[in-house]
């Protein structure tokens, strides 16, 4: 079980909410959600599809089904998860392992969805 | 935008008597002390110049969000959508006039609460060690079709069978979340998830109330226990509850 939580920065705790990491779970509520004014335009958001692409839909397609067969296959139903010794230390560990995971994982989805030309200068 | 191009960018609605403390807020686009104010009576817009090519650049993006979480410290805000770019300030004037009533509704409606979104997966090899489990026909058609036994027919049912069970628990998990929190919300927004998530849920909760739903949020997390993956984002402005 992992446990993540953010504060977004009211009142500013300990962590700004403005680090990628936050960005990208919020990012679907800048981009698509928020008040919109009609008569405004809205600048044309290039990548934007890209996220919405990543909606989780189970497609009813043979492909899919394939796959899912596959998983099942090679699944190993003998070894199920150990029960935990202690739950703080699934906290503790669990949260920094999903850190982790989160941290190597974002930059790629996030390079797709933003512009190429996104380095701090 | 080729021929009239706009010039202002626009971050959020508030109340004119809404501090607006903006100095040294980065602007989106870049530069610091660019936002100012636009009033119209009892409302005000927040707005800087519009930079020129405008595209979802992470910083603009986190400059965007940055705005808000200093507006949402002071008061009741409707934040914009990212992106939303007006002519002039006139243009703005006008737009908050002829929303007048319904912007100042919503502002005070939303007066000291706030956005939590809560986001939750669940290990597919479990999901699938569970469905494999509980049903006679998948775990008979996954018998059949290991090691490249079986026909290709076998496969197909069986991918589509736990296809079909795995959306359903994992609706059956998102109800779950969402029915035990909202009692402690005044609002919520279920979103579809994205990629292996089974939840994407957006809660308006008091701020008086905010911590308690923090706190129960977590212990929710801790009761599904090993497998799950909870990211729970918030406070943050009310980007799903504006109108």
């Amino acid at each position: 079980m992992t446990v993540m939580t953010q504060t977004g920065g009211v009142p500013a705790t300990a962590s700004t909410g403005s680090g990628t990491g936050s960005l990208f779970d919020i990012l679907e509520l800048i981009l698509d959600r928020g008040l919109v004014i009609d008569v405004f335009i809205r600048v044309s958001l290039v990548g934007i599809e890209i996220l919405k692409i990543d909606i989780r839909i189970v497609i009813a397609s043979v492909d899919t089904y394939l796959r899912f067969a596959e998983a099942c296959n090679r699944l190993d139903l003998e070894s199920g998860r150990k029960a935990p010794d202690k739950l703080s230390d699934i906290v503790e560990g669990g949260a920094r392992g999903r850190t982790e995971g989160t941290i190597s994982g974002a930059p790629g989805a996030i390079s797709d969805v933003f512009d190429r030309d996104d380095e701090d200068k | 935008m080729a021929t009239t191009s706009p010039s202002l960018y626009i971050y959020a609605v508030t109340g004119s008597g809404h501090p607006l403390r903006l100095a040294g807020l980065r602007a989106v686009g870049g530069g610091s002390g660019a936002l100012r104010a636009v009033t119209g009576g009892p409302l005000a817009c927040v707005v800087s110049p519009a930079p020129p090519d405008l595209r979802p650049k992470r910083r603009d993006l986190a400059a965007h969000q940055e705005v808000q979480e200093r507006l949402m410290a002071d008061g009741a805000v409707l934040p914009m959508r990212f992106g939303m770019l007006a002519p002039d300030d006139a243009a703005v004037t006008a737009a908050l006039d002829d929303k007048r009533a319904a912007y100042v509704r919503r502002l005070e409606e939303l007066h000291a609460t706030a956005e939590f979104n809560l986001k939750a997966a669940r290990s597919q090899d479990d999901l699938l060690r569970e469905v494999l489990t509980e049903s006679d026909d998948a775990r008979r058609l996954n018998e059949r079709t290991r090691d490249g036994g079986g026909t290709y027919a076998d496969r197909v049912a069986l991918g589509e069978l736990v296809a079909r069970q795995l959306d359903a628990r994992q609706r059956l998990l998102a109800d779950q979340v969402v029915g035990r929190l909202s009692e402690m919300a005044r609002d919520k927004a279920v979103a579809p998830p994205a990629g292996d998530d089974f939840l994407n849920a957006s809660f308006l909760v008091e701020r008086e109330r905010a911590e308690e739903f923090s706190r129960a949020a977590r212990q929710l997390a801790q009761g599904y226990g090993e497998g799950y993956d909870f990211r729970l984002r918030g406070p943050l402005p009310p980007y799903s509850f504006v109108v």
